[in-house]
């Protein structure tokens, strides 16, 4: 095992770009906290069983330049976003960001991305400690 | 979407809550405005409303400020037959500002700021984690 093969890496990677696009789409909730007619978005939840089947389906394989590779290529690049369906109250404008919720989200978020970010620090300088430097 | 377009957006937030501060402040200050001549309007409040709207420079959707409209109710009349602008009856038309609505406006306006302000800072933690796994 060595470190350029583990994938811890990159699930902590992709963790800590989950939760900085969450910041993101929290910010413009509460940017558009008296937005007439605004709906409050979140990042989709990742389902994990979801994931499992995307990620194992095949690829086309193109051996020609004439060959299509399909549409279906798993490059996540962003998280989808969906409307809050059950948000506590809607003001008579149509606005349905309530502050204290997209509060308690941003502060969960920002607890989310400390967690991986230490846990990437403790991974790098464990490896740095194998490889003979003074950290 | 990263942290820095966060922040922009958070600060965009900011913006558009100062001018509904612009707003209230012109509102209060203007509430014992009458007109200058006789059968002249007295002053008209003043009302603010905002967008979403993509920003093509950076594009990402921001909140803007739509249109500063006026608020059409009809104006209080007090009687004051001592008044200059007085009618024949001893009347005198008032500014439609309630200082109660104005007030709680004000309010509200602080609250978005304060939120605005707090995701800002949220989002300069999360960047600093990130620099701090350099070190």
């Amino acid at each position: 095992m060595d470190a350029t093969k583990t994938n811890v890496n990159d699930v902590l990677k992709a963790h800590m770009k989950y939760m900085s696009q969450r910041q993101g789409v929290l910010a413009h909730n509460i940017a558009n906290i008296d937005t007439p007619r605004y709906k409050a978005d979140d990042l989709k939840k990742v389902d994990f069983n979801k994931l499992v089947a995307t990620n194992s389906r095949l690829e086309m394989k193109a051996t020609a330049p004439q060959h299509l590779t399909g549409t279906l290529a798993s490059t996540g690049a962003s998280f989808g976003t969906e409307k809050d369906r059950n948000a506590f109250e809607v003001t008579p404008v149509g606005n349905n960001v309530v502050l204290e919720d997209q509060m308690g989200k941003v502060s969960d978020t920002n607890a989310q991305f400390q967690l991986s970010s230490s846990m990437l620090r403790k991974f790098t300088a464990m490896y740095r400690k194998a490889s003979g430097s003074q950290q | 979407m990263d942290l820095a377009d966060t922040i922009r957006i958070s600060s965009s937030g900011l913006k558009t809550q100062q001018d509904r501060l612009k707003v209230v402040a012109q509102n209060i200050a203007n509430a014992e405005s009458t007109g200058t001549r006789n059968g002249q309007e007295p002053y008209r409040r003043k009302t603010i409303s905002f967008k979403n709207s993509l920003d093509r420079e950076t594009g990402i959707t921001m909140v803007k400020t739509d249109k500063i409209d006026v608020d059409r109710s009809a104006f209080p009349s007090k009687y004051a037959p001592n008044h200059p602008l007085a009618d024949a009856n001893g009347y005198i038309l008032e500014s439609n500002v309630n200082p109660i609505n104005e007030m709680i406006d004000m309010r509200e306006a602080r609250r978005g700021y304060e939120a605005n302000l707090d995701v800002i800072e949220s989002s300069k933690n999360m960047l600093s984690q990130t620099i701090n796994l350099l070190r």
